[in-house]
């Protein structure tokens, strides 16, 4: 089999991994070696699914033992396998990188001989690109579930980012649904990386000479809508996964369905799309926005609302704190108005403490006022006449929400047929 | 005293000159412009200057002075090319005189707002572009990347290319404005590219065949499969596709 046939097998067997990041890892350029680091991550193409493209995502092989019964790779299905040698993967990488096609490898595998040989070989691929080929650029490595400590150890000395996929929400729908992977399994690596990364810190405080450890940090995986966890449950995960684990990134992968099984939503069900779309804006709320995962959801209500963006339906829900004044607010207030970002918020504080935000200003701060003239006055004054009823302004919110999930529903895409 | 035209030679020393001297006069300036886009009318009172850069030099270093975002704006503000951001960055030295480095947090201010808008289009673009741009090697193994972009960015690309393939030659040529910088792995210049290669490249949006090394096909070819390989079906969403990559970025792109 030549390379071309491999790379096309392996790509699209890599095709559900959602990671895309390039970002975090500030790796300086050495003299003698090729490449470095962009500390922002730069996208270098997107694909036809609307996705960026910035690693060389490929699997070093789809030749699986393991029977997932939701993976496309698993070993009771029928599809075409294929294996890397560990110089094909450093050649397309090294030559993809010249031409500026990527902007390094993000290299997972299918668990072919035992998780130690894979894992080992994965290792290998790492330790030839960084020494053999003086590979600079950025590496994500995923680590294999029940990798030994030793591996995991040294995969973090030459890789930028690792990441353990967690799959599944629970442990009960991962006994069902992967019987041959263990939580424990999953959860040792994972805290073995968070503790070397946050031991390799500290020592760099004492000695910049002390190697970087994993320095993109570590994200993980998991797949929304292939079991029965309700967004409550998932956010919490999440959470707990940030604080407890100092976790950069949770990536959440709509089911897609592959496979028929008993166990698992049929086949002809579409992807859950706009509930992926609305876990992210929750996970946003929780890393960016200050927010707590209880304060987004309640066991009252566990699921997120598809029609409403997570911060819209928490300012919906506690109306009573809003009109907030744009000369007043502090940071964290504005951070809670629908509608007004990061930059947003930013700006307004930096601009308030040289001159007093008039009307006719909010434009020239760029704000966007279609959703947070509801919820802000300037000065007493509010920016709307009357502020509507609940239900006028909820079916406003919806209202404007619309065109921005509208491509990504199941009537829509059905739609486009004809 | 009449408003008064100053007219520079076009260069960013030759604006900053300007704007430095528009300030010193303190009289009432109706416009800074460079010579060649000038449209003389009857009343305007004209001060045609001579780069001195030794006082562009002091106003640059004020600007770093009080904040390196400061000097920023002036430098992103020319490589725009757009036409009066010489009048915005004079009101601009206006505020930062009175105000000082205040003067950056106030965005509600008409030239900060502007200035800071075109910093941020700026960047972006020639962000966009250390990712958008693809290098052919050629038969010389000489690495050219050739691109059309909206502002003139080469300089802020090629900053980010020198770090990155520093051991590798290379050529970066914007085929807009036709003007192509050569890093040979020590130094950085500008060069003249052959004018019926850069025209074939313009039309066709890649390089001659027969100039290309031996396996620059085949690695176009494997990349334009993994491009392919790497899309979801089930998730297929061109709006989103065009929202990250504009059409305007197809042209040199190996897989569109």
């Amino acid at each position: 089999m030549n390379t071309l046939d491999k790379l096309t097998i392996l790509a699209d067997a890599a095709k559900f991994d959602a990671s895309c990041a390039s970002s975090g890892s500030n790796r300086k350029a050495k003299p003698g070696a090729l490449g470095n680091a962009a500390a922002s991550g730069i996208c270098h193409s997107w694909s036809a699914d609307g996705r960026c493209i910035s690693l060389l995502k490929i699997l070093l092989s789809n030749d699986c033992r393991l029977d997932c019964v939701y993976c496309m790779s698993r070993r009771s299905n029928h599809c075409a396998r294929a294996t890397f040698t560990p110089d094909e993967v450093a050649d397309l990488t090294i030559n993809f990188y010249r031409r500026n096609y990527i902007e390094g490898l993000f290299l997972s595998s299918a668990v072919y001989a035992s998780p130690e040989q894979t894992m080992s070989d994965m290792v290998d691929v790492c330790h030839q690109l960084r020494t053999k080929y003086a590979f600079n650029g950025y590496i994500h490595l995923k680590v294999i579930p029940g990798a030994p400590q030793e591996l995991v150890a040294k995969a973090g000395m030459l890789a930028d980012r690792l990441s353990v996929n967690i799959e599944l929400p629970s442990a009960a729908s991962l006994k069902e649904l992967a019987p041959q992977k263990s939580r424990q399994g999953i959860l040792t690596p994972m805290r073995q990386i968070g503790e070397a990364a946050s031991n390799y810190g500290a020592e760099r405080k004492k000695s910049r000479r002390t190697p970087k450890f994993c320095p993109a940090g570590q994200s993980t995986q998991m797949i929304i809508g292939a079991s029965a966890e309700s967004d409550l449950h998932i956010l919490t995960l999440s959470q707990s996964l940030y604080t407890k684990m100092q976790l950069r990134r949770v990536y959440y992968s709509a089911y897609i369905a592959v496979n028929s099984a008993p166990n698992l939503p049929m086949p002809s069900t579409a992807p859950p799309l706009v509930r992926e779309h609305r876990l992210y804006q929750a996970d946003w709320l929780i890393r960016f926005y200050q927010f707590q995962a209880e304060e987004i959801l309640q066991a009252t209500a566990p699921n997120l609302d598809e029609r409403l963006d997570p911060k819209a339906a928490w300012a919906l829900r506690h109306f009573d704190l809003f009109p907030l004044d744009i000369n007043r607010a502090s940071y964290e207030e504005l951070l809670r108005v629908p509608g007004l970002g990061l930059t947003s918020a930013r700006r307004i504080i930096a601009t308030r403490r040289v001159a007093a935000i008039r009307e006719e200003d909010l434009k020239k701060l760029g704000l966007v006022m279609k959703r947070a003239r509801y919820f802000l006055s300037i000065n007493g004054k509010k920016l709307v006449a009357a502020i509507p009823s609940h239900q006028d302004l909820l079916t406003a919110m919806c209202r404007l929400e619309k065109p921005a999930i509208s491509h990504l529903s199941p009537q829509y895409r059905q739609l486009r047929l004809f | 005293m009449e408003p008064v035209v100053y007219l520079y030679d076009g260069t960013f020393a030759g604006m900053l000159h300007a704007i430095a001297r528009a300030v010193k006069d303190g009289g009432a300036v109706h416009a800074i412009t460079p010579t060649h886009r000038y449209t003389p009318t009857l009343f305007d009172t004209v001060i045609t200057l001579k780069c001195d850069a030794d006082q562009a030099d002091r106003l640059l270093q004020y600007l770093q002075n009080l904040h390196p975002l400061a000097a920023n704006l002036a430098v992103y503000a020319y490589l725009s090319g757009e036409g009066g951001v010489e009048m915005q960055m004079y009101s601009f030295v206006h505020l930062c005189l009175r105000r000082g480095k205040q003067a950056l947090s106030y965005e509600s201010h008409s030239a900060v707002a502007h200035l800071k808008g075109l910093f941020h289009a700026v960047s972006r673009e020639a962000h966009r572009y250390k990712g958008l741009i693809r290098f052919r090697i050629l038969a010389d193994d000489l690495q050219y990347g050739p691109f059309e972009p909206h502002y003139n960015i080469i300089s802020l690309c090629a900053r980010h290319f020198r770090r990155r393939l520093a051991g590798c030659r290379w050529l970066l040529h914007d085929l807009q404005r036709n003007s192509a910088l050569y890093w040979d792995t020590v130094d950085l210049q500008p060069v003249e590219v052959d004018t019926d290669f850069a025209a074939y490249v313009a039309l066709h949006g890649e390089v001659p065949a027969a100039q290309l090394s031996e396996n620059e096909q085949e690695y176009q070819q494997l990349w334009r499969a993994f491009h392919r390989a790497i899309s979801n079906p089930a998730r297929h969403n061109p709006q989103l596709q065009q929202q990250g990559m504009p059409q305007r970025y197809w042209k040199y792109l190996t897989e569109m």
